[in-house]
């Protein structure tokens, strides 16, 4: 074994995240770690890369422990990565962006001649033939790619770990990508391969490790003994198929809420059309980066439509933000990223809650504390949000709390129809639960709710029926059974093997 | 939040102190005609000054031509007085009309175009240096207005002792007082209660997020600077009033003071957080020490020097406080 991670526990705030993930690479191998979002994957990754420091488990590279203070010690080490996010600087030349953090040197000044030298090495190890002088951002996304990886080769590196490295190629570019990763493993490294994209893992690795909630539930096996589907079945489960909730009434004549046709958007949506009854619970689920949240923001009027027509309670309209959304059309929407678009950190939760109806409370343009404070409470109580004091400031509850302020905004605002996006990412899993009953409870009062969400379990959990979108259009639509084994396996093959025309799923 | 870790609490502590220090080292501090009136124009000169940056600094933006809107503010006020020979009230109005319309013009380059509001009423008031110089030397005899309207001698030189009913006299209180109290007043109102004031206080706070909460955040950007703009107009009226002249020098001393009160009074530059009342406080101080050093005979270069080192001392003392409240697990 080239490197072993063992037990590996890592917790956050409110959140499990490793809870005794073992992982065990051999070298010239190419290992598969898969998971659903959430199951602890970059987590994983960013303990072996030194960005988090493990609460418990040793790491064991060589036959030697290992403690990793950061990431240049991994580096160090031998352990490369090129991680989901980009990590170049986009100012600084291909050369200068491999070499980064081990620039050679002559008397103290760069060592430009060394620089390329290097640069070219590592690009010739990847048959690229790109000048090393060239700016970053001139590069094309996958030619930015390959040169991230080049950079992870720079450093002597016995591991090498790929978070979803194909996510912005083409078929053609992942290919070539491939070709790569086969040849480094024939040269004896161990790489890791961080992918959504089934196919494509069957494809490459030749090892397997399956990560749930936190937990791995298979360990370095080998990739043969496996079909896809019973991938699928390791990774989401069957822990929450016990967890129903009580069945709500959805009235199937009533006219729809909300309903979208034939739209598409700026951001690059075609043809989306769905509808969102009161009372009725709509999931849309994709993996992330499929245009989901993009599609509700254009919907506020945040990203041009382009085509087709939105209608709201049968009316076609034409929304121009989301003050307008709110006012006018009773439409709210629930951020997927609570820290950066949901909340004010610094604020008082009074203030976070309050934002959206001090419009209805001023009285000659001025809000009392005092009527704040009673709107508030009311909200803490009915959605349980655990607080100190009103004054508390946002950023120092804990997640489950912060993403119940951030709903109770849009119940304060009196919302009908609610865009939840992603509710319960990064929420450990019972006030997860206590989330579920409380979106069911919300759909029962008659609200109609579109839930965007990249959580198998709680979409199948949660829908009346489920919308499946990838790469900004609708793969098809489910009316959902909640049996868990059945509707996951569905939604997952018309992500995965879904190049088929929309439609052909409904069932 | 504990008492101690108060921001405001430390600098009237300070004030207080300092202003003991002063008269006892100078009696003459204390001297009603010498130094406490002047003082109190003083201050209520740079509380408005402070307010104009605090009413941007609500958004984390600057404003760094608010002392050319205040001179282009009097500059109109002085023109309508001279030249059309309106009341005091009426020429104040046209005035505060200009710095807001200053002000508006500045909020909306920066929500249309995004570029940072450092830069652009930086490059603002390069050019309103410019164009006040021309106007000044166009209409004046380039330095100041003759004209003055009725009303302003008593602004600049009364107290309320000087209005009396049978026996009963006011208090020493200069006439500019309550017109920056209202000033003062009015600001505390806005960002405290009004939803206007708490929507571009949550615009500061999180500028996406207020996008997301239905908050119009182009016009909230536009009414700061609007409201920013308003104030320096005001504060180069009360300048005008102290100095008896609407001359093209006002507004050449606003911008670093303008930083001053907030920052010490505890408004974020961040912005999301304000404080009116310390902004208050902060110009205080300023202005205690200016007199006090002033009293001490020192030079203005030698002044200038001592102020810099004590604002030093004065907000390093504030970041230990802040550093101690933190690990004491109190946010302040």
């Amino acid at each position: 074994m080239t490197l072993v991670a063992e037990n590996l526990v890592k917790t956050f705030p409110g959140v499990r995240a490793l809870d005794g993930a073992t992982l065990r690479l051999a070298a010239g191998s190419v290992h598969a770690l898969l998971g659903e979002n959430g199951a602890g994957k970059s987590t994983l990754i960013k303990i072996l890369t030194g960005v988090h420091r493990p609460d418990g488990g040793k790491i064991v590279l060589g036959g030697a422990e290992l403690h990793l203070n950061g990431p240049l010690d991994a580096q160090h080490a031998g352990i490369g990565v090129v991680h989901q996010e980009r990590n170049l600087i986009p100012g600084f030349s291909i050369a200068e962006n491999i070499v980064l953090h081990h620039l050679p040197r002559r008397f103290g000044l760069v060592d430009r001649a060394r620089m390329r030298a290097e640069a070219r090495r590592c690009l010739g190890l990847l048959d690229l033939d790109l000048d090393p002088d060239t700016p970053v951002s001139r590069l094309s996304v996958a030619q930015a790619q390959l040169v991230e990886i080049a950079k992870a080769l720079s450093v002597d590196s016995k591991v090498l770990l790929l978070d979803e490295p194909t996510a912005s190629l083409t078929g053609d570019e992942a290919d070539r990508l491939y070709g790569i990763v086969r040849r480094l493993r024939d040269d004896g490294q161990a790489v890791v391969l961080v992918s959504h994209k089934l196919e494509e893992v069957f494809a490459v690795a030749d090892t397997v490790t399956v990560l749930r909630d936190g937990r791995s539930v298979a360990e370095a096996r080998p990739l043969a003994g496996y079909t896809q589907d019973q991938v699928v079945d390791l990774m989401v489960g069957r822990a929450y198929s016990s967890v129903r909730l009580a069945d709500r009434h959805v009235d199937l004549r009533a006219a729809p809420a909300l309903r979208l046709d034939g739209v598409s958007t700026a951001r690059g949506h075609r043809d989306i059309s769905l509808s969102v009854r009161p009372g009725e619970i709509l999931g849309l689920y994709g993996l992330v980066g499929a245009g989901r949240s993009e599609l509700a923001k254009a919907l506020l009027g945040l990203d041009r439509i382009t085509a087709g027509t939105v209608e709201v309670r049968g009316r076609p309209v034409r929304i121009r933000d989301v003050g307008d959304a709110l006012r006018r059309h009773r439409i709210g929407y629930v951020t997927e990223n609570r820290k950066e678009e949901g909340l004010f950190l610094d604020q008082p939760i009074t203030r976070n809650v309050g934002v959206t109806v001090w419009r209805r409370m001023a009285r000659a343009g001025l809000v009392t504390d005092r009527a704040e404070r009673r709107l508030v409470a009311g909200y803490t109580d009915r959605l349980g949000i655990r607080i100190s004091s009103p004054s508390q400031l946002a950023g120092l509850l804990s997640g489950g709390n912060q993403q119940k302020v951030s709903l109770a905004k849009w119940l304060a605002a009196d919302c009908e129809i609610l865009i939840v996006d992603e509710p319960t990412v990064g929420i450990d899993v019972r006030t997860k639960a206590a989330f579920h009953e409380l979106i069911a409870e919300l759909a029962g009062t008659g609200l109609a709710l579109l839930l965007i969400s990249s959580d198998l379990p709680e979409i199948v959990t949660l829908a009346d029926r489920i919308a499946v979108m990838n790469d900004f259009t609708l793969r098809g639509e489910l009316v959902n059974d909640h049996d868990y084994a059945r509707m996951s396996q569905a939604i997952i093959r018309l992500i995965h093997m879904g190049s088929r025309p929309a439609g052909d799923e409904t069932a | 939040m504990p008492l101690w870790a108060n921001p405001r609490l430390g600098l009237l502590i300070l004030l207080v102190a300092l202003i003991a220090l002063f008269t006892a080292l100078r009696p003459a501090f204390m001297d009603v005609t010498l130094t406490l009136v002047p003082l109190q124009s003083d201050v209520s000169v740079y509380a408005v000054v402070g307010l104009a940056q605090l009413a941007v600094l609500s958004l984390g933006h600057m404003n760094m031509a608010v002392g050319r809107m205040a001179a282009m503010s009097a500059f109109a006020m002085g023109l309508a007085y001279d030249r059309l020979g309106v009341s005091l009230v009426t020429g104040l109005l046209i005035g505060l009309l200009v710095g807001t319309l200053l002000g508006a013009l500045a909020g909306l380059v920066i929500s249309r175009t995004g570029v940072n509001s450092f830069v652009v009423t930086l490059a603002m008031d390069f050019a309103l240096v410019g164009l006040i110089t021309i106007l000044y030397t166009r209409f004046t005899d380039g330095v100041a207005f003759g004209g003055l309207p009725a009303g302003m001698d008593a602004l600049r030189n009364d107290t309320f002792a000087d209005y009396c009913t049978g026996d009963v006299c006011g208090p020493e209180i200069s006439l500019v007082v309550p017109l920056a109290l209202v000033a003062v007043l009015a600001v505390g109102v806005l960002f405290r209660f009004s939803r206007l004031g708490r929507e571009i206080l949550m615009t500061g706070a999180n500028g996406r997020a207020a996008e997301l909460s239905g908050i119009p955040v182009r016009s909230r950007v536009v009414q700061a600077h609007a409201l920013s703009g308003l104030l320096a107009g005001f504060a180069g009226f009360l300048l005008a009033a102290n100095n008896g002249a609407f001359s093209a020098s006002i507004g050449d001393a606003f911008l670093l003071p303008s930083f001053l009160g907030p920052v010490l009074g505890g408004t974020l530059l961040a912005g999301g957080a304000v404080s009116v009342l310390g902004t208050v406080l902060g110009a205080g101080l300023t202005q205690v020490i200016y007199k006090g050093l002033n009293l001490l005979q020192f030079q203005l270069d030698q002044l200038n020097l001592y102020i810099g080192l004590v604002l030093l001392a004065a907000l390093s003392l504030d970041r230990v406080r802040h550093v101690v409240a933190d690990r004491k697990g109190a946010r302040v």
